[in-house]
């Protein structure tokens, strides 16, 4: 029920004519910033012709276009936590990496460090999309609405307008992050919107790659650990559901993995890690590795979803209304995970190799003790006593 | 209700805010609300209050968030990203009076510091029901610590290389672009020479990138260069084969560079006063009279009969100072298995002994002749007990230097065990004619018996853990037949300049290079010039970077390749399956079983 509707309500500006005069001006503009070797020929005129309609885009003509190498890659949503490890390991293994990131006053200038590329764009809006997909070869989305912005925008308008850009300009592979059994939750609005952009980019006729995933170890390091060891209080729900979270530098190996495989070619993969835990397991782990009890505050997840309701009332809290719909997701699954050998043994690699979480955290924990003592010393305000 | 006393607290407050100013926080009768602000919202939070207060916030949001944004000049609270709620003021104690008598009280800090703690709470309980999480820029810092640019938990961290400076020559090139982005990800500090500074070229490289403009052709820039830098990876080829481009990039920029490495540590070894571990020990340099002085010319015949045969028509050799200032080892030798040979007793340097030492370096002018060069090892005392070892030493027509590593020496007799250069005390250099090669590039027919040895120096090359120089050189498979003898000869030169340097050496030759993401294929290492398939840069690029740090890699050159993947049916071996595991430490098993010194 939702899909389709979805799909008939696209944004009708795409199929406008003043969005063409709006792509041939872009592809002639050429940027600053695009001073590099991909682009060997020189703007002369508009060489590419597009057209975007409303239905899934067929390109019409190509005409002589932009040279691709098969080396180049535009990854989206390059600062979070995924994408900044996808670009990592991109440009280890010889990619030229093209990176999306929208104008800030203090941009992002880590992503220079490594060597990428930097362009400005918005998803949300379309018609600066094009430009940045000229002279690549591969495109690989790992973007999200932030969390006080609404989900549509950027996670259903600004996806549907990348991907029929990318159809039309002969994007030549596609991998996606998704969720995994967002096909199962179309009541949590961010599960439904993902699986509607699975289904159209299926039907878009890419050569996609799409990679459901369950959780990242990297968000427990600020939820668990870091309140843990600054002995500030821990909060967890106590849901009985299982999550099997992942290195996200392992999440990036095999996409490169998956991605030069030819068997993984229009596939839907799930990656999940070696094993599903609790948020009271997990703080248990903590604990134990950081040798200190913590100030749990368990809070239950029937107040989650009543706080959930309550702000749905709000026209302006709808937003949050939408994030915290994962409570429900909570309340019902049990266990978030696969079993990956199947998925191991297609990408030809070690189950060993997957980081465990207890690794994971000890790792962290060896290596942060000694520069949280540090820097808790510098930063450590005085309370105030009466 | 509670809420609705602490609205009008708040509102009264921050009216009486407006109208006083605030010399720096003195008893403010009215602003006692401010003061349970601290304990209250703290860790032990109630959800129900966390309700409240939120239901408060919606409330009262626009005017006291107004009053309080003029008053703070917009300042963003905590580190929270939701800025839908209200800074309340969680002063759950009600109105009234406290005194504050003896406690300075700075209401504004107090302020802020409610609302962050407001903020805080509100995002913990947020993040229980969100799926993906927005870190927090603190903690971004402290993950960047540890994930970014060779920190301990990142899947490229390399140990010691937060203090190892790399030189990558050729840093716009193919090759060269991926080096210094595998360098950056491993936590290097880079630096690169360019020929220009312009903004194609700052667009290309990361930017912490150190930037060095100048030629490899020009000694001066490259010294500039190298001044700072523990290991140089030279990617830099000529881009056109004019043979002068051929000379100045790929023979005479190595010679450059590594004059110029020496130079940096010969200079830093004087300011310590010591000597530099990378520079060459001087064993004999023949300049004048005196430093004939120890060397003994000796004849000897490999024939045990001592009854000269009626064919012996004499043996004759000197060692002496010729009339342009050249010490010259000439003579023939007719005599049937015989040879002379000169000689002397080591003098080294006080401190110094040959096992911190890999080989010898011998600059000499021969005539094509070929030399056996001896070491004696053993007790000083009783030279019965020595035991010889020899290599064999081929010389040009002309000057040339050559390089015998320690590892070429083999027992004269076999049962003695490896030579041990710390125990050395004789250097002898003998000729042979019975060992010629008949036609050994001699001059016109002249007879291969007559020989004529014109000494430089006798030097030995220091030994060392890791290499120093890594040289991306070519097989040549790949240029075009018409060119490709002036491109290996220019290349062949800069790769002999680099093996004589005395500094620790890696020389890589990849096949015909590919624009494919690397760590794909198996790779074939080889030293025969036998390869025939491609490779991609970035696979060349991480061999360049394994090699740095690796003891296998040291004074070795191979060429390297894509395993061939013959047609299905057509195999008539089983390939080997190759899993690349997390670590991909291919290179050093790959290069032990390689031979050293080549």
């Amino acid at each position: 029920m939702a899909s389709s509707t979805s799909l008939a309500a696209l944004p009708s500006q795409l199929a406008s004519p003043a969005r063409r005069a709006a792509l041939s001006r872009s592809a002639t503009a050429r940027p600053r910033h695009h001073h590099h070797p991909l682009l060997r020929e020189p703007p002369k005129g508009c060489r590419l012709v597009v057209t975007c309609n409303a239905q899934t885009a067929v390109p019409t003509s190509i005409a002589q276009g932009t040279p691709v190498r098969p080396t180049s890659i535009l990854v989206v949503g390059a600062t979070g936590t995924l994408g900044r490890q996808v670009v990592r390991r991109a440009l280890d293994e010889g990619y030229d990496v093209r990176c999306l990131v929208r104008p800030r006053p203090a941009p992002a200038d880590f992503l220079r460090d490594w060597g990428a590329t930097v362009v400005n764009a918005d998803l949300s809006k379309p018609e600066t999309i094009p430009a940045t997909l000229v002279g690549i070869h591969t495109v690989i989305d790992c973007a999200t609405g932030r969390p006080e912005e609404p989900i549509r925008t950027v996670d259903w308008e600004g996806k549907v307008a990348l991907i029929q850009c990318a159809k039309a300009m002969g994007i030549q592979k596609y991998v996606f992050y998704s969720i995994h059994n967002c096909d199962k939750h179309p009541e949590v609005p961010l599960m439904e919107i993902k699986h509607c952009t699975e289904k159209f980019i299926q039907d878009a006729g890419l050569d996609y790659l799409i990679i459901r995933l369950c959780g990242f170890m990297q968000g427990l390091i600020g939820q668990y650990a870091v309140p843990i060891l600054e002995e500030k209080s821990v909060w967890g729900t106590d849901a009985p559901t299982r999550i099997a979270y992942m290195d996200t530098q392992d999440v990036a190996r095999l996409t490169f993995i998956a991605m030069r495989n030819e068997k993984a070619s229009k596939k839907l993969l799930t990656f999940a890690g070696p094993r599903a835990w609790t948020t009271q397991e997990v703080i248990t782990l903590c604990e134990r590795l950081a040798g200190q009890d913590a100030n749990v505050t368990t809070v239950p997840v029937a107040v989650l979803r009543f706080t959930r309701q309550l702000t749905r009332f709000f026209q302006w809290t709808n937003d949050v209304a939408d994030r915290l719909a994962f409570s429900e997701v909570l309340s019902s699954d049990t266990i978030f995970s696969v079993p990956m050998n199947d998925t191991y043994q297609l990408l030809g690699v070690d189950s060993k190799d997957i980081l465990t979480l207890e690794k994971y955290l000890q790792d962290y924990f060896t290596n942060i003790l000694k520069k949280l003592k540090d820097l808790k010393a510098q930063s450590k305000q005085t309370d105030i006593f009466f | 209700m509670a809420a609705m006393s602490s609205r009008c607290a708040a509102s009264s407050s921050s009216s009486a805010f407006l109208g006083a100013p605030l010399p720096g926080g003195r008893h403010h009768q009215g602003s006692c609300g401010f003061v349970a602000a601290g304990g209250g919202a703290k860790t032990t939070v109630r959800v129900a209050a966390a309700l409240d207060t939120e239901a408060t916030a919606k409330a009262g949001k626009s005017s006291s968030r107004a009053r309080r944004a003029r008053k703070d000049g917009g300042e963003p609270g905590g580190s929270s990203s939701t800025a839908l709620l209200a800074p309340t003021h969680p002063d759950g104690g009600g109105g009234g009076g406290v005194a504050l008598d003896d406690v300075i009280v700075n209401p504004v800090g107090l302020g802020r510091r409610s609302r962050q703690i407001f903020d805080e709470v509100w995002r913990k309980f947020s993040r229980l029901g969100q799926m993906s999480t927005v870190a927090s820029p603190e903690q971004e810092e402290q993950e960047g610590v540890l994930f970014r640019g060779g920190g301990p938990m990142c899947d490229f961290a390399v140990p010691g290389a937060q203090d190892t400076t790399v030189l990558v020559v050729g840093a716009t090139s193919r090759i060269g672009r991926i080096v210094v982005r595998k360098l950056m990800l491993r936590g290097y500090n880079v630096k690169a020479l360019v020929r220009r500074n312009d903004q194609e070229v700052i667009d290309m490289l990361p930017r912490s990138v150190d930037i060095v403009v100048g030629d490899v052709g020009d000694a001066s820039s490259v010294q500039a260069a190298v001044s700072g830098c523990n290991k140089v990876i030279y990617c830099a080829t000529a881009r056109s084969t004019i043979t002068g481009d051929l000379n100045r990039v790929d023979n005479q920029g190595v010679r450059n560079v590594t004059k110029a490495f020496q130079d940096y540590y010969n200079q830093l070894a004087q300011s310590r006063a010591g000597k530099s571990s990378k520079s060459k020990l001087s064993i004999a340099k023949f300049k004048s009279a005196k430093s004939l002085q120890g060397w003994e010319v000796n004849q000897g015949s490999y024939f045990q009969d001592i009854y000269p045969s009626r064919f012996d028509e004499g043996t004759d050799a000197s060692f002496e100072i010729s009339e342009n200032g050249q010490a010259v080892f000439s003579g023939f030798v007719f005599t049937r298995g015989g040879y002379v040979e000169v000689s002397k007793r080591l003098s080294l340097p006080l401190g110094s002994t040959l096992d911190r030492y890999d080989g010898l370096l011998l600059s000499v002018g021969g005539n094509g002749r070929s030399y056996v060069i001896i070491l004696e090892t053993g007790p000083l005392a009783d030279t019965s007990q020595s035991k010889k070892y020899f290599a064999r030493m081929n010389t040009k027509v002309g000057f040339c230097r050559v390089r015998v590593p320690f590892s070429d020496f083999r027992p004269v007799n076999p049962q003695d065990p490896p030579l041990d250069p710390f125990l050395v005390h004789t250097l002898t250099i003998r000729f042979e004619p019975k060992k010629q090669r008949p036609g050994d590039s001699s001059q016109g027919a002249s007879d291969p018996r007559n020989f004529q040895l014109i000494m430089e120096f006798i030097k030995a090359l220091p030994t060392g853990q890791e290499t120093d120089i890594v040289l991306v050189s070519c097989t040549g498979s790949g240029i075009e037949p018409n060119r490709r003898e002036q491109v290996l000869k220019a290349k062949k030169a800069g790769e002999d300049a680099l093996r004589r340097s005395g500094l620790g050496y890696t020389i890589v030759c990849p096949g015909p290079l590919q624009e494919e993401p690397g760590g794909q294929r198996a790779l074939i290492f080889d030293q025969g010039n036998r390869i025939s398939q491609g490779i991609s840069c970035a696979d060349v690029a991480d061999i360049c970077v394994k090699a740095l740090h690796d003891s296998t890699a040291r004074n070795k050159s191979f060429d390297v390749c894509y395993e061939h993947v013959s047609k299905q049916g057509d195999e008539l071996y089983e390939l080997v399956a190759h899993l690349p595991d997390k670590a991909n430490n291919y290179l050093a098993p790959a290069l032990s079983v390689l031979e050293k010194n080549t």
